[in-house]
């Protein structure tokens, strides 16, 4: 689990801004999420904590007592008998139907079969193993990602001020099929287009991971491109909804939004390029260029500074 | 056929409960009333054997199951029998309000009715046990227990620790006795216990059941053994230890200063010439018991007739044998009350100060010897022995029993009993008064045919979430998870159904006694309460089976009366009592909700009272937090000694 929090810990090093919203994940996403708990019908058999590899999940001694009150029986199905038994004659007693003020209440120690699961954001990777094991179904995976939560407060870097030669500076992922060819034929074409980009070659755009655009941006990129092969197109996987460059899209799509939440929002983008794009390619850096030095440069202190 | 019988006790009820409207009131939940005047002598018990036949479910109304239910259990036919004891609960309790009494007992005719319908046949359980039974411990009481078996025909295995040799017998038991009533009794007891198979070595591994325990031995001689007992008995010993204040004494550094286990050594050894002076010491922080007053005072008396000067400053000397004490000073042992307070070695002896607490004075001994009490602790073994067989220890480290006044030479696991100086420091004569209870107890288990029968936990894989709350909150290692099921022992099973109570999903539930079967009853309590008796208040007891449902009998027996409108509900035990069964208690509009239990750590079945407590306080945590209120809901215990009790929780509603 430490590529996770390495994961977090870049992404923490490259913010500029303490993030205020959750982020939305993208359908194709997975490895992110929200787990959603519900007290009630949770019967404490610690099935779930068990499956969780990474440890998100612990058990705490007390009863959301909101959450029972708050829930229409028989609607949202229990399978314990018991525990819908207890909320409906709760419920009987609260006859007010005011649940405002209801506090949780702690367990006994000693007192087996309540307690309340406790979900740690940090640590989960949204693997859907909690909820395969959880036996009474109280558990969901919302596609979320609880950024503020996760990130924790930032503090802004003083400005920077770069001289006036500036030019913007761009990390290009290029996947080795369609896209590398596209470059090599705005090349051959003698198409021109800023020299702003430095390409990385990969298998395929989907082989990119988030480290190595955190990292990028860690080390002084102003922004980060990534191209692949026409959508449908991928030479690993076609039009499967899980080619590379499907998969690599919805990513981008989170982690753009992801750096619009930290400050560094328009740094990233995806676009798609097949062999005979030449042009295409060459317009694609163009547009991505000129949208970085409308951003001016990057906010982010770098780690490594090129030495003279 | 359901059938009503109802007993006026030689007429006398007829005083108190109106027997025609009862009859009247009743007769369409019943398909057959009878009241009969004495259903507990020969013509009653007769009549029963006309009326009732195997397939009817039967209520009884009469006085308590505990009188009642003896003999009926062996003349009823049928097994779907409830009881309503009208006489203890209603009759003698209520004597001055007759309409009041007459409608609870209609009120509880009435959940009898229901609570048969609920009832099944007791479960017989598998009772193969194994005849043979290993001790631990070879000391007296293990001897005891030894011989006793072999007597009454039963293979015996002593397990030997690994470091005891057979002079132990004598030396590290002279605390018990005098040392001449001693070597008669181990000489005889290794008489009748010859032929015991011995072995040396320590248990590592205890599994099976109850009666049929599979027990893994470590020789001394590095074999492995597995063997297969049906009861296990401990008989360990106890060991002396230095006191606190031996370190005070220079314990160790000189051997001036000796335990009060080494001083018979060192003055059998003494010619006739040389007479010492010899300071013994009771250490003031340290309990004495009667054991420890009894060895010290036989200690001293030895050394002062031998002819030293023994002074014993002591704060509190116990015994339960007088004539110990007389001895000591008829052979002129100098008692002083107080407490050293510094010992300095000198070329001319020891040098104890002492302050002397009658006379407020601080006095100084020079001393040949200083001889320190020692503290009887549980044998060195306990804990890892405890450990491997799952027992439970007291405070001081012994082995917990079971119960202490009805289960004395039980452990806290159903198959394991403990003998003599393993429960605590005891005397000659105790510890063999107890090897004999328990080799009685184990020969009662062992020998027991006939069936063991009862009503038992029944699991649901379906629902069974595997939470091990059920698993955790049995006392009696009665359930186990195996594999992807929980496993019923019902050797181990006391019927108690604490695992219901814990249950989250209601997965497990009680032959007779389900969740459903109590909702039902509580329910139809305040129905039939509401119907009879309007607004009036009402409150409910639910009581355990054991000492609350005796306490609320004696009640009745001592006259202790309280006003009607209080319905008592018995369970197995307070600890089958969960929030659900509460709440629902309040919901339907019970004023007050008592959980009656065994009193603080006298639970029948361990954990009941303590668990009872919990629940409580959580459900009044629950109905805290939705703004109702907690003092509605009660937990307490009730002891047959205190018959008042009953009295005093409900008699606030004048």
């Amino acid at each position: 689990m430490d590529k996770r929090i390495q994961l977090l810990d870049a992404i923490r090093a490259i913010a500029v801004k303490t993030p205020m919203n959750d982020v939305e994940v993208p359908e194709s996403v997975v490895g992110f999420g929200t787990i959603e708990y519900k007290a009630q019908t949770c019967s404490a058999c610690k099935k779930c904590i068990l499956a969780c590899e990474p440890a998100a999940l612990d058990m705490e001694d007390t009863l959301n007592m909101h959450d029972y009150l708050r829930v229409t029986v028989p609607q949202e199905g229990f399978r314990s008998k018991n525990r819908e038994v207890l909320v409906t004659l709760l419920q009987n007693l609260k006859q007010d139907h005011d649940y405002g003020d209801v506090q949780a209440i702690s367990v006994p120690e000693g007192l087996p079969g309540y307690g309340s699961i406790v979900w740690s954001a940090e640590q989960c990777i949204a693997c859907d193993k909690c909820i395969e094991a959880c036996p009474e179904d109280c558990l969901t995976l919302q596609k979320t990602y609880k950024l503020p939560e996760i990130i924790g407060p930032i503090e802004a870097p003083p400005p920077r001020t770069e001289g006036k030669d500036w030019e913007p500076f761009i990390v290009c992922f290029v996947c080795w099929e369609c896209s590398h060819a596209a470059a090599d034929l705005a090349g051959l074409m003698h198409l021109h287009y800023p020299a702003s980009i430095r390409t990385i070659r990969l298998p395929c755009s989907g082989a990119l991971e988030p480290i190595h655009i955190m990292t990028a941006m860690a080390n002084g990129a102003d922004g980060v491109l990534v191209t692949g092969c026409l959508l449908s197109e991928c030479h690993y996987g076609g039009d499967s909804p899980k080619a590379g460059n499907f998969m690599q899209e919805g990513f981008v799509k989170f982690w753009s939004d992801i750096f619009e939440e930290i400050g560094i929002g328009g740094r990233l983008n995806i676009d798609f390029a097949s062999a005979a794009m030449g042009i295409k390619f060459a317009e694609i850096v163009e547009t991505f260029t000129e949208q970085i030095r409308k951003l001016g440069p990057t906010p982010i202190q770098a780690k490594t500074e090129v030495q003279e | 056929m359901k059938k009503l019988i109802l007993c006026t006790c030689n007429k006398t009820l007829t005083k108190w409960l109106d027997f025609a409207r009862i009859e009247k009131e009743v007769g369409s939940t019943f398909e057959s009333i009878h009241i009969h005047d004495a259903l507990c002598l020969e013509e009653g018990l007769t009549f029963l054997d006309a009326e009732v036949s195997k397939d009817d479910t039967v209520v009884i109304g009469a006085c308590t199951s505990q009188i009642i239910g003896v003999p009926l259990a062996e003349r009823l036919k049928s097994e779907l029998v409830s009881y309503v004891p009208l006489r203890e609960h209603v009759a003698w309790v209520h004597k001055d309000d007759q309409k009041g009494a007459t409608n609870k007992a209609l009120v509880l005719l009435n959940d009898a009715a229901i609570h048969v319908d609920f009832l099944e046949p007791q479960t017989a359980v598998d009772i193969e046990m194994e005849k043979k039974v290993l001790i631990v411990g070879g000391g007296i009481a293990g001897l005891k227990v030894a011989s006793d078996l072999l007597q009454l025909g039963i293979e015996v295995t002593l397990l030997e620790p690994p470091e005891f040799n057979s002079k132990d017998y004598l030396e590290k038991n002279q605390f018990m006795a005098d040392s001449s009533t001693l070597k008669g009794v181990v000489k005889d007891l290794k008489t009748t216990s010859k032929g015991v198979k011995k072995v040396c070595g320590t248990i590592s591994k205890l599994s099976g059941r109850a009666g049929l325990y599979s027990v893994s031995l470590k020789r001394d001689n590095g074999k492995e053994e597995e063997i297969l007992v049906g009861a296990i008995i401990i008989a360990t010993n106890s060991e002396h230890s230095p006191p606190s204040i031996a370190k005070m004494c220079h314990y160790g550094k000189t051997n001036q200063t000796l335990l009060l286990s080494e001083l018979s050594t060192l003055i059998a050894k003494q010619t006739a010439k040389e007479s010492k002076t010899i300071f013994v010491t009771q250490d003031p922080s340290y309990h004495d018991s009667s054991v420890a007053g009894s060895y010290l005072l036989r200690e001293v008396t030895y050394a002062a007739e031998k002819g030293n000067t023994v002074i014993v400053a002591h704060s509190d000397i116990h015994t339960k044998d007088e004539n110990l004490y007389r001895a000591a000073r008829k052979s002129g042992v100098i008692f002083i009350r107080g407490s050293l307070e510094k010992v300095s070695k000198k070329k001319k002896g020891l040098v104890c100060r002492l302050e002397n607490t009658l006379e407020s004075q601080v006095r100084e001994f020079t001393v040949d010897y200083l001889v320190l009490q020692t503290q009887l602790k549980p044998w060195s073994g306990t804990r890892p022995l405890a450990d491997t067989l799952g027992l439970n220890l007291d405070r001081e480290g012994f082995i917990k029993t079971r119960y202490a006044k009805m289960k004395p030479v039980q452990t806290s696991k159903r198959g394991i009993f403990i003998a003599g100086n393993a429960k605590t420091p005891m005397n000659l004569n105790d510890a063999l008064a107890s090897a004999s209870n328990a080799s009685l107890e184990v020969f009662k288990n062992l020998i027991a045919d006939g069936e063991r029968k009862g009503w038992i936990p029944v699991v649901d894989e379906e629902l069974c979430d595997l939470c091990d709350a059920c698993v955790e909150a049995c006392p009696n290692d009665a359930l186990r998870h195996e594999g992807d099921l929980i496993k019923h022992i019902p050797m181990n099973c006391e019927f108690c159904g604490i695992c219901v109570s814990a249950c989250p999903t209601r997965a497990i539930e009680f032959q007779s006694h389900s969740k459903d079967s109590w909702l039902t009853r509580i329910e139809s309590i305040a129905t039939k309460h509401k119907k009879l008796e309007g607004q009036k208040p009402f409150s409910l007891v639910y009581a355990c089976s054991e000492c609350a449902n005796a306490s609320i009998d004696q009640a009745g027996f001592a006259g202790k009366g309280y006003p009607t409108g209080s319905y008592v509900i018995q369970f197995p035990c307070a600890g089958m009592v969960s929030p659900i069964e509460i709440l629902k208690g309040l919901v339907v509009g019970a004023e007050k909700i008592i959980v009656a239990h065994c009193p603080p750590g006298g639970c029948h079945h361990q954990t009941g009272d303590h668990l009872s407590e919990l629940v409580v306080k959580f459900t009044q945590d629950m109905l805290k937090s939705i703004g109702q209120d907690p003092s509605r809901v009660k937990a307490t215990y009730m002891i047959a000694a205190l018959p008042n009790k009953m009295q005093e929780e409900v008699a606030h509603r004048g």
